[in-house]
């Protein structure tokens, strides 16, 4: 069992940060919570409907409608522009007619300071720049949820800094946030601290 | 919006399989050879089946043409000669009325490279002395004047019909006089341009109609003795009934006349064109068959091929698979997105295979000397060829990376 059975509750604009030690399930539990993966057992419940009993199609449009996503790696499409790739969310669901994407999606590059960067493409860009791209795809279709798994765990400290921050500002414009980190100063950032701890099997959960 | 999926997912699939070009080139060129053989197979064959109709037409499909052979069977048989003459008038006159009004029948004696001259102009042709009935045998058209009849061939009378190719040198008309040899002739009328007869390949003589001169029967033979009157070159019957099974059969009975009337000695050679025409379509048929199976079995290489380079694709690309799958691309989209990427495969492979197929063929044209022809099929079925090799080896790298589990995919190293 690559997680130990736990119940957790997230409720709306909260930052929830997830920390454990290595292999303790922090990305399985993310990856539970957003679909990515199929539990075995149990439930995962989103605003009271059961997001295992969705068929593959609904659990699609989920994640493209609902859900942003952060890796450890910046996962970026090489064959795309910077632009392109913020865009791609946008070719896998409907597109929203009252909404000019590209606009959108360059006030995002704007908004993440890579304005300048739309025609670029992801090999020319440092780590950080990429992470950053990619907190603009997440950001695309305006999710309820952002899923960041170890999102600084690649940078340096500066860039880990600007990503935060970021983070931070979409749970204060009501954005729920669950990220899985055990980068010391990562977690301060959060609005609860949950603790996982596969040998006790259990789940600690603080405030900050 | 479904047509803005798959323009994306295109232009994706293009985008991904230009990431490595060598690799999609190479994929492509399995699909490619095997295009460019079925066009090259096709054109080539398409080629064939047009000149054996065009031959079969020139012939006519509802003739029996018979040739005088008798030099060929006499030949270290002196005394086959004593028994049959070869072909006679008598065979003639014996075969239009036993045919009667089922068709006409055409008799005519030949002779080569006749010097045809008039006023300081001359021109090498062919003479035929011909029956009254050859015009409406051999269905030859009169541009002017009028056609040898029965009381030019009785009364012997000193007129031909000359090729259009002839008067056009001669510069001559119907009512002026041309020389044959030495010996001068009334022109009376001048053929519609008609051609030459296709016979390569039949064992018929040769005849370029516009290059011909026409007389009556028995005033050749009086202008160039020293052959027997009564013998002829050749024979050439029409029948009215179109139908294949009874031109068939009256084939074979005027044959078996012929042999009868010959006392055996095969000393004349029967051509039923609608008999090479079975022959060119069997021939056809078996070299579609051959083609066919190359071309297949090149499509087949060439589509596992593409699957290979597929999977590798795949392969490499599982993370990004995995990103497609996070930011809420479907397993059908994803599926889609591969049958793409197979589909420009092929079908950019069955595009430059179709322009490598016609560049062959032509150039075999050119240098073979062998007839080609493009047929609209061969240029419907190549490119589709592609286009379901393309589908049907798609298919299987399409549902793997499909159902790659989106968690797993971004893991992967």
């Amino acid at each position: 069992m690559a997680l130990a059975p736990l119940s957790l509750v997230v409720v709306e604009a909260e930052f929830l940060v997830v920390t454990g030690r290595s292999g303790s399930g922090k990305s399985t539990l993310l990856n539970l919570l957003s679909t990515l993966d199929k539990p075995s057992h149990g439930e995962v419940m989103l605003n009271g409907v059961s997001l295992t009993l969705m068929n593959e199609k609904q659990i699609a449009h989920l994640r493209n409608s609902c859900f942003g996503f952060i890796f450890q790696m910046p996962h970026l499409l090489p064959e795309k522009t910077v632009l392109e790739n913020v865009v791609l969310p946008f070719h896998y669901g409907k597109l929203p007619v009252e909404v000019d994407v590209e606009k959108r999606c360059s006030e995002l590059l704007d908004y993440v300071g890579l304005g300048e960067f739309g025609l670029r493409y992801p090999d020319t860009l440092s780590g950080g720049e990429m992470q950053r791209v990619v907190f603009a795809r997440a950001l695309a279709r305006r999710p309820e949820v952002i899923f960041a798994d170890e999102p600084t765990g690649s940078l340096d400290a500066g860039n880990s800094k600007k990503i935060m921050r970021l983070l931070q500002e979409q749970v204060e414009r009501g954005c729920t946030v669950i990220m899985a980190s055990h980068d010391v100063d990562a977690v301060h950032y959060g609005t609860r601290i949950v603790h996982l701890d596969k040998v006790e099997s259990s789940l600690r959960q603080e405030p900050v | 919006m479904i047509f803005h999926y798959h323009l994306f997912d295109m232009r994706d699939g293009w985008a991904s399989l230009s990431r490595r070009p060598l690799r999609s080139l190479l994929s492509s060129l399995g699909i490619g050879i095997g295009v460019t053989a079925l066009i090259a197979m096709l054109s080539i064959g398409e080629g064939a089946k047009k000149s054996a109709l065009d031959k079969i037409a020139s012939l006519g499909t509802d003739a029996l043409r018979i040739e005088n052979n008798s030099q060929a069977a006499f030949t270290g048989r002196n005394s086959l000669a004593n028994i049959s003459k070869g072909l006679v008038v008598a065979d003639a006159e014996y075969l239009a009325e036993w045919l009667g009004t089922r068709g006409n029948v055409g008799a005519y004696v030949r002779r080569e490279n006749v010097t045809i001259s008039r006023e300081g102009r001359s021109v090498v042709a062919t003479v035929l002395g011909v029956s009254a009935g050859w015009f409406e045998a051999e269905k030859v058209q009169l541009q002017s004047g009028r056609s040898v009849n029965q009381g030019d061939i009785t009364l012997r009378e000193n007129v031909c019909v000359a090729g259009s190719r002839i008067t056009t040198i001669l510069g001559t008309a119907p009512g002026s006089s041309i020389m044959l040899q030495r010996f001068p002739s009334n022109l009376v009328g001048v053929l519609a341009p008609k051609g030459r007869l296709l016979t390569e390949g039949t064992g018929l003589s040769a005849l370029d109609f516009d290059n011909t001169v026409i007389l009556p029967i028995f005033s050749l033979q009086a202008i160039f003795p020293g052959k027997d009157e009564a013998r002829l070159d050749g024979l050439v019957i029409t029948l009215n009934d179109s139908d294949e099974a009874s031109i068939l059969s009256i084939g074979a009975q005027v044959e078996e006349i012929l042999l009868v009337r010959h006392k055996g000695v095969e000393d004349y050679s029967l051509v039923i064109p609608l008999n090479l025409l079975k022959e060119a379509r069997d021939s056809q048929r078996l070299f579609s068959l051959i083609m066919g199976t190359i071309a297949g079995l090149s499509l087949l290489v060439g589509g596992i091929g593409v699957m290979n380079v597929m999977l590798a694709n795949i392969a490499e690309q599982t993370r990004e698979i995995g990103l497609r799958m996070a930011v809420g691309a479907s397993r059908s989209r994803i599926a889609n997105l591969y049958l793409w990427n197979s589909f420009l495969l092929t079908m950019t492979g069955g595009i430059w295979g179709m322009a490598a197929g016609v560049i062959l063929a032509l150039f075999i044209q050119k240098y073979a000397g062998w007839d080609v022809a493009f047929s609209s099929f061969s240029l419907i079925v190549a490119p589709l060829s592609a286009l379901i090799t393309g589908i049907v080896f798609g298919v299987h790298p399409a549902v793997r990376a499909a159902s790659l589990q989106p968690a797993s995919a971004l893991r992967d190293s």
